[in-house]
């Protein structure tokens, strides 16, 4: 009789901790539901994005209005999602502390996904791919026309700081030495000024320089020499707001509205009059 | 004082041959040595934009940089004058336990570079401050006209916390250097009167109110006024930390036009427009002081 009860009172607490095992995790699964970035951004009926000037990805118009084609892209995502889109502007090189520390939800300004980065911050899958280019100057780099010509010990190589052209510089050119720059201007204006023989950076922006000071530079090698896949990045530990953005992406790519966008701001340059 | 009337001599005009010769070959140098299209005529746009919908004239990228500048400044000033005030009369105040706040409150902000400070602050402790207090929350709640007025006076909802944060670190900062003027300005004052006022029966506090303060504050005044103009250049420091003020605005401006030069020369005059209004000021004070004393 008395190990009935015991048997019983067993059962009965066993029951009552599965129970309640059962219950925490549902409130958790609630709770990060509710936590989650997505959620936040609905309530709040905001999308804070944060990115960093980069022509032609974003840029300010003649009006003080951000365009450019990441611009595009988290301007459509906000109406998807029907929350409007507010722009924080910041310096690349803080960019992911700002992210992680809550300045704003998610960078969409161009980052590509590298493995150390992906260990801070997770990333969507690519809605974009990007190459390194190089551009260099007429006078100093004269005759130079393959990638290994650059990778001198008395060759000088600008880039921009903690941007994945300061890697490529780095990989492909590991003798050269190098100057990094916080903006993309200075970069361009080194190799005008002939204190770099040439600058790397994402294209088109090299080609479209070499267009514009046709007489001082050069492109001294056609197209891009790296491929690197293009994605949003977030908070980590974040599943519900990953998994929308991957979707989104792949709904806007199978439409063809990203290529359609991409061809708008990379291959035309119908919106030179908006910045000038 | 004897007055003379300065007589420009020979020397004097060979001199200042040199100087503007040497500026001159300093002018060529640069657009000879420099290969880059100037292109002024683009800038003027960049002031003021005309805009079709309300049918206006609005400031456009470099004025609200320049009005961001204005507002940083402003708040700034204010909050590190009322810091540097309290701090200031703890740093000689009778208690140990004012004193070592005060002093590990100047000796920590002024021995660390501001760039750190900004870093920190931006970072880490806004970053734990703000949310708490519920800054973003409350202004993204507040009704279009609370709203507007803030946009007026601090920055727009969706920088108000960056604003914010910019404030309070660069208050603290320039705090630190008004304590030390504070305290100088107070200690500076002779023993003799603080022996008379006590002499007279004040107490403590009417002593520092009544006989040693507004003595003090006479020979404050400039300094602090310096420190003003400081808190200004200071400002550009924020850029940094992605506070759209000139400094900031300028760089996004040129990361997109690539008129590196032509907008580095706009935004000095404007910072010059600033501080040289700041400096002549001082200056009108300083004399209006001299001779309220005198």
């Amino acid at each position: 009789m008395r190990l009935k009860i015991v048997t019983v009172l067993a059962v009965v607490m066993a029951v009552i901790g599965i129970h309640a095992h059962q219950t925490i995790a549902g409130e958790i699964q609630q709770q990060l539901v509710q936590e989650s970035t997505i959620e936040q951004v609905i309530k709040r009926g905001v999308l804070r994005v944060g990115m960093s000037t980069f022509v032609p990805w974003a840029m300010k118009d003649k009006t003080g209005k951000l365009i450019g084609f990441e611009i595009d892209v988290a301007q459509q995502l906000g109406k998807d999602m029907g929350v409007t889109v507010e722009f924080i502007p910041t310096k690349w090189a803080g960019i992911i502390p700002s992210l992680l520390t809550g300045k704003f939800d998610v960078i969409i300004g161009g980052m590509s996904i590298r493995p150390d980065r992906n260990l801070k911050v997770n990333f969507s899958i690519p809605y974009d791919y990007a190459g390194q280019a190089i551009v260099a100057n007429k006078k100093i780099a004269a005759g130079f026309n393959r990638l290994e010509q650059f990778n001198q010990p008395d060759v000088t190589i600008a880039a921009r700081l903690g941007s994945t052209a300061a890697d490529a510089a780095n990989q492909f050119m590991p003798k050269a030495q190098k100057k990094f720059f916080d903006d993309e201007a200075q970069v361009i204006q080194e190799v005008l000024n002939g204190r770099a023989h040439a600058a790397v950076a994402s294209a088109p922006l090299p080609a479209f320089q070499a267009i514009k000071y046709a007489d001082q530079l050069f492109l001294p090698v056609q197209g891009t020499f790296t491929k690197e896949p293009i994605g949003f990045a977030l908070r980590k530990g974040d599943f519900d707001t990953l998994n929308y953005f991957d979707n989104w992406i792949r709904v806007a790519d199978a439409k063809g509205w990203l290529a359609e966008r991409k061809h708008y701001w990379f291959e035309t340059r119908d919106w030179e009059n908006l910045i000038q | 004082m004897v007055n003379v009337k300065p007589k420009i001599t020979i020397v004097d005009l060979v001199l200042g041959a040199l100087i503007v010769a040497f500026g001159f070959y300093i002018i060529y140098k640069v657009s000879a040595g420099l290969s880059y299209h100037w292109n002024w005529n683009a800038i003027p746009q960049y002031f003021f934009r005309y805009d079709s919908e309300s049918g206006n004239w609005v400031p456009n990228i470099l004025v609200e940089g320049f009005l961001t500048t204005i507002r940083l400044s402003f708040w700034a000033t204010l909050f590190a004058t009322f810091i540097g005030v309290v701090m200031g009369l703890f740093r000689v105040s009778q208690s140990l336990f004012k004193r070592l706040l005060g002093g590990t409150y100047v000796e920590l902000i002024r021995n660390l570079p501001p760039l750190v400070l900004i870093f920190i602050f931006y970072f880490f402790v806004s970053n734990q401050i703000l949310p708490v207090l519920g800054v973003e929350e409350f202004i993204r709640t507040r009704g279009e006209k609370i709203q507007a007025l803030m946009t007026f006076l601090f920055a727009q909802p969706s920088l108000f916390s960056a604003f914010i944060s910019a404030l309070i670190t660069l208050s603290i900062f320039e705090g630190a250097y008004i304590t030390e003027i504070v305290r100088a300005g107070i200690q500076s004052i002779e023993k003799g009167q603080w022996e008379a006022a006590d002499a007279l029966g004040l107490s403590k506090w009417q002593r520092m109110r009544l006989v040693i303060l507004p003595q003090a504050i006479q020979r404050i005044l400039p300094p602090l006024a310096g420190q003003f103009i400081s808190t200004i250049k200071d400002s550009s420091i924020v850029s940094v930390i992605s506070i759209q003020e000139l400094t900031f605005q300028g760089m996004e401006l040129m990361s997109t036009t690539y008129f590196t030069f032509e907008i580095w020369i706009t935004i000095t005059g404007m910072y010059l427009i600033l501080t040289l209004t700041c400096s002549l000021s001082i200056a009108k004070l300083e004399t209006a002081l001299r001779k309220s004393t005198v």
